[in-house]
């Protein structure tokens, strides 16, 4: 059992106070900030709740909710369950899983924004590996003024750029089954199914709850990787939520864009609080 | 059911090789472009073979030092992180203290907001303290999303380690500082070896502070590949720069490829 005294506080306090410094007092200011009309930061008014008002109100805003919600689902149900698949099809053999991770792990240390020009090139129709393959498979050359290819791209280009991170987190954590469980499964008869379902995704759950999570806010904050490929269109179809506050932003409407953000940081909130509430049902029901 | 028995491991080999073929596909074709002249030059034609493209990045000094702000401001990021989250997961691990469990969901909060939520306040909080268009500016706000995630990585290395091993030596003597420092983290090593590579790439490849962090000084390697594109975009270059920004992560992730497929017991969320 753990002891219930106060010296733990003191162990967190380093990295409460550098969270405090770089995440709270930004986060107070832009609550501050939301409540205000602000032409420069010395002469502002007080508009109370108006900016909330206006953002709720506004169909944009739930049209990019919509389609954030839409491309996060569809990001989620192929990454987890793909991730998974994969993390289970890594060999054993210790040569081979190094350069197995190794190469798998290259996506996540592609410069952010590299990602959409490296996606662009492949699909240029006179350079591209696959841009030059694609028109004898009837994929179109104007490809971009298609809403539903646009949207192929990009989550082919997400998949592409994150499925490795829910591989690694997978393969950690199957990687800590004492062998003893696998023998006694074989000695029973199990079926590979009944291995997977019974001994190896119950070790899953704990990682597939962070990776869900983290998959969950990238994707539904999607930033600097979806703009670029085709500028949001066509028509807005790829307008995401963190899109309409980076242009807020760069056009220095503090009050505006201090709202949207709290709302999105009470999404997030929403969100996390949801996860630990979804663990400690699984803790109490004696899953983890 | 003998057939599935039979046939599984060749088919789990195949969609591995898929899997990889589509993991490479991008990276050949960035690779093949870097070698490849994009511009026209007075002693080269546009599609020809050349190792120009690499030899631009070692003439070009904003390249160079776009390489070196980048090395400088991961280095302060984990030397800020580690020694901050090592204290703290072990708080997480072992002790029980008012709020604990709100206060690692804040911090989880923390790593699950999106940058663009705080790029204003974090711009002006950072140009008070004068730590704008510089690599500790980078290092730091960095911070917001690694001290989370390191924290989250080495409690479950902590909780690995057993219990009692605490308990005999604080029979021995040794105060709690002490025995994080001289028993705990011999033990958690190759942990904190994990949590500095996953730092590593976090920080590495990301642009949004990066980007309104540094303006006119300071700028890592993404944004120096962003000022190459303009009017006249040399994209081979811009391609043999972004294989170079990959090299020393690829370096690392080899080095670490054992200690990453041994595997570690992971902490609750």
């Amino acid at each position: 059992m753990k002891r219930r005294d106060n010296t733990g506080w003191i162990f967190v306090l380093p990295a409460t106070l550098v969270l405090g410094l770089i995440g709270l007092i930004p986060l107070i200011k832009v609550v501050n900030y939301s409540l205000f009309e602000i032409f420069i930061l010395d002469a502002r008014f007080w508009v109370g709740a108006e900016w909330y008002k206006e953002i709720i109100g506004s169909g944009r805003f739930w049209a990019s909710f919509g389609r954030s919600t839409l491309f996060s689902a569809l990001i989620l149900a192929i990454q987890i369950p793909l991730g998974i698949a994969i993390a289970l099809c890594i060999p054993r053999g210790k040569f081979w899983v190094g350069i197995t991770l190794a190469i798998i792990a290259l996506p996540l240390l592609v410069p952010w924004n590299m990602i959409p020009s490296l996606w662009l090139s492949l699909l240029n129709p006179d350079t591209g590996l696959l841009g030059r393959l694609f028109p004898q498979v009837g994929w179109p050359a104007d490809w971009k003024l298609s809403v539903a290819h646009t949207w192929a791209v990009i989550i082919a280009m997400d998949v592409w750029h994150w499925t490795s991170l829910v591989v690694i987190l997978c393969y950690i954590a199957l990687t800590t089954i004492p062998a003893a469980h696998y023998q006694a499964a074989a000695t029973d008869g199990a079926g590979s199914w009944q291995v997977f379902r019974f001994i190896q995704l119950p070790k899953l759950y704990n990682v597939l709850l962070m990776a869900i999570l983290l998959r969950f806010m990238d994707s539904f904050m999607i930033y600097t990787e979806a703009f670029p490929i085709n500028a949001g269109g066509p028509n807005g179809a790829t307008l995401f939520l963190a899109v309409d506050l980076g242009e807020e932003i760069k056009a220095f409407n503090y009050g505006p864009s201090a709202a949207r953000s709290v709302i999105y940081f009470l999404t997030v909130l929403t969100v996390a609080w949801t996860f630990s509430k979804a663990q400690g049902r699984l803790d109490r029901a004696g899953i983890l | 059911m003998k057939f599935p028995r039979l046939y599984l491991p060749a088919i789990k080999s195949l969609i591995l090789v898929i899997f990889i073929a589509f993991t490479c596909l991008p990276l050949v074709q960035m690779t093949l472009i870097s070698f490849i002249a994009t511009l026209p030059t007075p002693d080269t034609e546009v599609g020809t073979l050349t190792l120009s493209n690499y030899a631009g990045i070692w003439t070009d000094p904003n390249l160079r030092s776009a390489f070196l702000n980048s090395i400088a401001y991961v280095l302060i990021n984990i030397l800020i992180t580690i020694p901050t989250a090592i204290p703290a997961a072990y708080a997480f691990s072992r002790m029980s203290f008012l709020g604990d469990k709100y206060l690692f969901l804040a911090f989880i909060a923390f790593r699950i907001t999106p940058p663009v939520v705080l790029t204003l306040p974090i711009f002006q909080l950072f140009s008070n303290l004068g730590i704008v268009n510089s690599v500790f500016g980078i290092g730091l706000a960095h911070c917001l999303f690694n001290l989370p995630v390191s924290i989250w990585i080495l409690q479950g290395f902590i909780s690995a380690i057993p219990r009692e091993m605490d308990e005999t030596a604080f029979l021995d003597g040794y105060s709690r500082p002490q025995f994080i420092w001289n028993i705990l983290m011999p033990q958690i090593a190759s942990g904190i070896a994990v949590t500095a590579f996953f730092c590593f790439m976090f920080s590495w490849v990301e642009v949004v502070f990066a980007r309104i962090l540094t303006t006119t000084n300071g700028k890592p390697i993404s944004m120096a590949i962003n000022a190459l594109f303009g009017f006249q975009t040399d994209i081979g270059l811009v391609m043999a720069v972004t294989v170079a920004s990959i090299l020393p992560g690829a370096a690392l992730l080899f080095a670490m490829r054992n200690h990453l497929s041994r595997g570690f017991k992971i902490g609750r969320v």
